[in-house]
């Protein structure tokens, strides 16, 4: 998993914003972002350092879907 | 048989041999269902059309768009500034940590002497106008940065803010635009959709400035997942020139975590910026890739023409982590100018000064990825180097050859550098120098212009194309179609080491690529809906890459092809301008050095 928990979230939208390939997105009956796409993300750290209460936990493996013959 | 279940005699045959198992597995098949049977979970029926009008229009939230607004506002423009994510948190600007200021009351030599230095590392492939252009108006812009509070914080959101709320400057961030509009021989807007509803919007203005960026095949290990060449490919759809498709840059990446930007560059996203000074190199990257094709993978980071990867071996490897090959010397290669031949890796970062020093103490970065420890090849693939690819300009401006579209940063294939890095720091502030002056331009171009009409039936027929992945019943994911387009492209042998026939071959998956799959993408939601169109643009520069350097018959600074390793001055003298011809298709040409466009 990169980004791989989101836990304590405040609801302020920074993750969401400051996400360069978007995976992340607002769950907004609950006001809480959560990992949309993480099979985008770019392990680059950008949510973790935007978010006010170090809600976000990454981690350094990237997911890769396995190849097929289409999809 | 096969007509009415899609599915041969022989493989019927081939399933039933396989006994009552067999038998029971295909019948359980439902094979009048698509395998991926385009299900969206939103109604492309839903979304509205929102249109909106500004003199100067810019596109993209990085050091050039920021600007380019900011520029194009203080000379009396109204500005509108779109980015596909949040201003400076998008592209490569917020990993960018050096930026460079050349000042003239410290610099160790002249600005001539800085023009002609870059031209002799570049081999001629730069273009001595903007390099002198990156040293006259780098300080000045610096200086800027440093009144918004740039250097304070390792975060740019903030500071890049400032002048845009002190000015009004209108902002919208996260709307992915995709295509640019045209009239009368001018472009005359945009338009796009928002990623957080179902919103299309058409901007009409009287200019354009792309700062787009440039962008790679969403290659793992570096920070370019979200630049996609989208502004390249939209102003070559409109009959902009486009050059530079036959650079690369080379980037390795760390063999441990590949995939992981944060950690290939050695945490140096939590860094504030500094500033570089002059230091003229002729950084590769190419060479890297050369010494792992000749003697195979496995070596420590080391500097251009040193040969093999330099330094030490073992020198370097991550705490546990097993030490890099022993490496040879090797034979042959790309080019490196005598005087730039050196040993070790190119500059790291300035180091943090002051008071927050001591906190990041542990955390200092190492440099760029794959500058310790065992290195994989390319982690940029499918980037040319920067500044050298994108529209090309007519001017010092960077109007494009389009009227009223302009280009800064790395979405301008200005060779303020070449075709090789040069300058460290130069990026970044190369993307502020030419924002600045585009913005202004713009701005003062807008101010003779009237506000043009679209006709509806334009922005109609925009909309069809924006909407169709989503409306597709039956097609093909973005990410396969990018993992078979990466499958292609990123080994050494192609975009690294080229060979024709390899090129030819991997030209011909690209052209599969390109009228089979990428009518065919599909969408089922807003993200994947970007990601459809950014796969549509990656297809399309993979095309100008492979037909640039199939073209480029010698070797020269990042472009190096094994069958003809060396520079011909004689014939190649020149860059490589792409366009599309009435027809639809990909037209090459040569520009010669030191020109403009005819």
């Amino acid at each position: 998993m990169p980004i791989h928990e989101i836990s304590g979230c405040i609801g302020c939208e920074a993750c969401v914003k400051s996400c360069p390939t978007d995976v992340i997105q607002m769950d907004k009956q609950r006001n809480k972002a959560y990992i949309a796409y993480p099979e985008d993300c770019q392990i680059c750290h950008l949510c973790r350092l935007n978010c006010p209460v170090s809600a976000i936990t990454i981690t350094p493996e990237k997911s890769i879907p396995v190849m097929v013959a289409w999809r | 048989m096969s007509g009415d279940t899609g599915i041969s005699r022989r493989r019927f045959i081939g399933a039933a041999a396989g006994g009552l198992a067999g038998i029971a597995a295909l019948s359980a098949l439902d094979l009048n269902a698509a395998p991926v049977k385009n299900q969206p979970k939103i109604d492309a029926d839903s979304f509205s059309s929102d249109s909106q009008e500004t003199d100067v229009l810019v596109i993209g939230g990085g050091m050039a768009g920021l600007f380019a607004a900011v520029k194009a506002h203080d000379a009396g423009a109204r500005v509108l500034l779109v980015s596909k994510g949040r201003l400076g948190s998008s592209g490569l600007t917020p990993f960018a940590k050096g930026i460079f200021s050349y000042d003239p009351d410290t610099a160790d030599m002249s600005i001539d002497e800085f023009v002609a230095g870059v031209s002799e590392s570049s081999l001629g492939t730069s273009n001595p106008v903007f390099t002198r252009q990156l040293a006259e108006h780098s300080k000045a812009r610096v200086e800027e940065l440093k009144a918004w509070g740039f250097f304070d914080s390792a975060i740019y959101n903030n500071s890049f803010m400032r002048p845009i709320e002190e000015r009004g400057i209108a902002l919208q961030e996260r709307i992915m635009i995709t295509h640019l509009l045209k009239e009368q021989g001018r472009v005359v807007g945009a338009s796009g959709f928002s990623m957080d509803e179902n919103k299309i919007i058409h901007y009409r203005a009287k200019t354009v400035v792309l700062c787009t960026g440039s962008g790679g095949f969403k290659s793992n290990g570096f920070p370019l997942c979200d630049v996609t060449h989208d502004g390249t490919v939209m102003a070559y759809k409109i009959g902009a020139k486009v050059t530079g498709k036959e650079w690369n840059d080379g980037h390795p990446a760390s063999a441990e975590n590949s995939g992981s930007c944060y950690d290939n560059w050695h945490g140096q996203v939590e860094e504030k910026p500094g500033i570089t000074s002059v230091e003229i190199h002729h950084d590769l990257g190419v060479d890297m890739n050369y010494t792992a094709y000749v003697q195979g993978p496995g070596g420590s980071m080391g500097g251009p023409g040193s040969g093999p990867p330099g330094g030490a071996p073992g020198e370097g490897a991550g705490a546990g982590g097993p030490p890099p090959a022993q490496v040879e010397q090797v034979s042959g290669g790309p080019f490196v100018p005598e005087a730039f031949r050196r040993n070790g890796p190119p500059s790291m970062p300035p180091k943090e000064e002051g008071l927050l020093a001591g906190l990041f103490g542990d955390k200092r970065p190492d440099g760029p990825p794959g500058m310790q420890g065992n290195m994989v090849g390319g982690s940029t693939a499918g980037m040319a180097i920067h500044k050298s690819e994108g529209l090309v300009p007519v001017d010092e401006t960077g109007l494009s050859t389009v009227p009223g579209l302009y280009a800064a940063g790395d979405a301008l294939g200005s060779y303020m550098s070449g075709g090789i890095y040069t300058q460290v720091g130069s990026s970044l502030a190369g993307s502020a120098v030419q924002g600045a002056i585009a913005g202004e331009a713009a701005a003062k171009a807008s101010l003779q212009l009237e506000l043009p009409d679209v006709p509806e039936a334009k922005l109609a027929a925009v909309e069809e194309e924006i909407l169709a992945p989503l409306k597709r019943e039956r097609g093909y994911s973005p990410a396969w179609v990018t993992q078979v387009l990466q499958g292609v492209m990123f080994p050494n042998f192609v975009l690294y080491i080229k060979k024709e026939r390899l090129m030819q071959a991997a030209l011909a998956y690209v052209e599969e690529l390109r009228d089979h799959h990428v009518p065919m993408l599909l969408a089922d939601d807003r993200h994947k809906l970007r990601l459809a169109h950014e796969t549509e643009n990656m297809i399309i520069t993979a095309e100008m890459k492979m037909r640039a350097s199939i073209m480029r018959k010698e070797s020269r600074c990042s472009h190096y092809r094994l069958d003809y390793p060396e520079v011909d001055d004689e014939n190649w003298r020149a860059w490589i301008n792409i366009r599309q011809d009435e027809n639809g298709q990909m037209q090459l040409e040569k520009q010669p050095f030191d020109s403009w466009p005819v």
